[in-house]
C-alpha cells in the first residue's frame, strides 16, 4: 500500500512477480502467481492469440483462421476482449458514462479477462479446444502504460493470465491505420485517446494516441515472444501467413483431430 | 450485476471489490484525506486480503493489486471469535448472505456450516495480517462501551490529542 507520508515509489514493500521475462514462461502456463485453486498444468488445449490496434483487421482474420482450423477438425473457441457476460453490460455503462478513471478501468478490463479466463479459456484448453483470442493480455497493458499505469503492477496484477502458445501481432504504421479506420467508421472518443485530455482536436489526439499504443506494443514484442506480421498485406496473404505459422505449430503439437491424438509432440 | 447471478469466481469477486475500492479512493478517500478530514472506512484492503485469500487468491498477488491504496494512519481490527459472530448473526435473525457465509465455495450447502468453515479461514487470514500490516486488535467479544473507550484510546494516541478531551466533544 501507499505510505501517504512517503513518497509513493520507495514504499513499495512488495515483491513483484517476474513476468514472461523475455518469453521465458512456458506457453499454457500462468505468467506469475496464477490462479492457485485452479491449476492448469498438461491442458491439450492451445491458446492463439492474434494482437494489434483497432483497424489492423484482427477479426477478418481470425474469422477466416476460425473456419480453416474447423475444416482441419480442430475444435475452435473464440474470445474476446470485454465479451464476458459478466462484465460487457458494466464496461459499456463506463464508457458511455465517462465516470472511470485509468485505475478504476483498468481493473475493470481485468475482471472482464478473469472471467473469460476461468469460464471460456480455461474450460476449452482442458477440453482440447484451440482458443483464438481476438486480443488478449497485451491490449490492456499497451492501454494501461500508455495512460501511465504502473507497468510493474500490471504485470503482476495479470499474473493469473496464461501465457499463450502463440501471439501474432499484426503491425500497421498510423497513416495507413488512419486512412482504415476513416473509411470505415470514423474515430471514436476511446480510441482517439481523448481520456487523455491531449487537446479537442480528435485527429492530432488519435494519431499521437495510436503511436504512444505502437510504441508500448513494440517494446513489448520481445518480452512477450510476439509473431510480428505485416498488416498493410492483402487480407489473403496475411491469413496464408498465418495459416502456415499455426498449421506448423499445431502439426508438431499433440492436440487432438476429429477426436483422434495426433500424438507428435 | 455479478453478485445476484452467483456467478462470480474468487478471482472476479476480488476483482470486482478492488475496482469499487479504487473507485472509492478516488471520490471518498483522497479528496477529504487532502482536505485534513479524517476519513473512517468501514472495511478496507484488509478485508479483502482476508476474504480473497480465503477463497483461494494467491496472498501476494491480492497485496499487490492492493499496492494503489493510500496506508492508513490507524487499523483496527475487532476480533471475535466465529461463534460469537455466529450467535449475533442469529440473534438478530440476518439472514446469511451467499458470498458472506461462503457459500460460492461449495464446502456445505448448509449456510450456518458453510459459514463457520469460511470465516475461519477468514480469522486465520486475519491473524497473519495483525503484524504484517500492525493492526490494532480490539477484542470485540467485551462489551461496546468498553471496545469504544479502546477506540477512543487508539485514535486519541493517533491524533496527539487528550483522550477526554476528545471523548467530551
Amino acid at each position: 500500500m501507499v505510505d501517504p507520508k512517503t513518497d509513493n515509489k520507495d514504499s513499495k514493500e512488495l515483491v513483484r512477480t517476474e513476468f514472461g521475462a523475455n518469453g521465458h514462461i512456458q506457453p499454457g502456463r500462468y505468467y506469475g502467481h496464477g490462479l492457485p485453486y485452479l491449476p492448469i498444468d498438461q491442458y491439450p488445449g492451445k491458446i492463439i492469440a492474434i494482437e494489434g490496434t483497432d483497424g489492423v483487421g484482427r477479426s477478418t482474420q481470425i474469422q477466416l483462421l476460425r473456419e480453416w482450423l474447423e475444416v482441419q477438425g480442430y475444435g475452435v473457441v473464440e474470445t474476446g476482449w470485454t465479451r464476458s457476460a459478466l462484465m460487457q453490460p458494466t464496461i459499456e455503462l463506463a464508457k458511455s458514462s465517462n465516470t472511470l478513471n485509468k485505475l478504476t478501468f483498468v481493473l475493470l478490463y481485468a475482471t472482464d479477462f478473469a472471467d473469460r479466463l476461468e469460464k471460456e479459456i480455461i474450460p476449452a484448453l482442458k477440453a482440447g479446444f484451440v482458443v483464438l483470442s481476438d486480443r488478449y493480455i497485451f491490449s490492456a497493458l499497451a492501454r494501461a502504460g500508455v495512460r501511465g499505469v504502473d507497468r510493474a503492477w500490471l504485470r503482476s496484477l495479470y499474473g493469473f493470465a496464461i501465457a499463450p502458445h502463440l501471439v501474432f501481432y499484426l503491425k500497421l504504421d498510423v497513416d495507413t491505420l488512419i486512412r482504415r479506420v476513416l473509411s470505415a467508421r470514423g474515430m471514436d472518443f476511446w480510441e482517439s485517446g481523448m481520456d487523455l485530455k491531449g487537446g479537442d482536436d480528435i485527429y492530432d489526439s488519435f494519431r499521437s494516441y495510436q503511436n504512444k499504443l505502437l510504441r508500448e506494443y513494440g517494446s513489448m514484442a520481445d518480452e512477450f515472444g510476439f509473431r510480428m506480421l505485416d498488416a498493410r498485406k492483402p487480407v489473403d496473404v496475411l491469413q496464408e501467413e498465418l495459416r502456415r505459422q499455426v498449421g506448423a505449430f499445431l502439426s508438431g503439437s499433440d492436440i487432438s483431430v476429429d477426436g483422434r491424438e495426433v500424438s507428435g509432440g | 450485476m455479478g453478485k445476484k447471478k452467483n456467478s462470480l469466481t474468487p478471482t472476479t469477486f476480488s476483482l470486482l471489490h478492488a475496482t469499487d475500492f479504487a473507485d472509492r479512493q478516488l471520490y471518498n478517500i483522497v479528496p477529504p484525506l487532502k482536505a485534513g478530514m479524517i476519513v473512517l472506512a468501514d472495511r478496507y484492503a484488509y478485508t479483502a486480503f482476508a476474504r480473497d485469500v480465503a477463497r483461494g487468491v494467491d496472498r501476494a498477488w491480492v497485496r499487490d493489486l492492493y499496492s494503489f491504496a493510500v496506508r492508513p494512519d490507524l487499523a483496527l481490527y475487532f476480533r471475535v471469535p466465529i461463534d460469537v459472530s455466529l450467535d449475533r448473526l442469529m440473534a438478530r435473525r440476518v439472514k446469511l448472505k451467499f458470498y458472506e457465509a461462503g457459500l460460492d465455495m461449495g464446502w456445505s450447502l448448509n449456510a450456518q456450516e458453510s459459514f463457520r468453515i469460511f470465516q475461519g479461514k477468514v480469522l486465520e487470514e486475519y491473524d497473519r495480517l495483525i503484524d504484517e500490516f500492525g493492526l490494532s486488535v480490539i477484542d470485540a467479544s467485551l462489551s461496546i462501551t468498553d471496545q469504544q473507550q479502546t477506540v477512543r484510546n487508539l485514535v486519541s494516541r493517533q491524533l496527539e490529542r487528550p483522550a477526554l478531551e476528545a471523548v467530551s466533544q
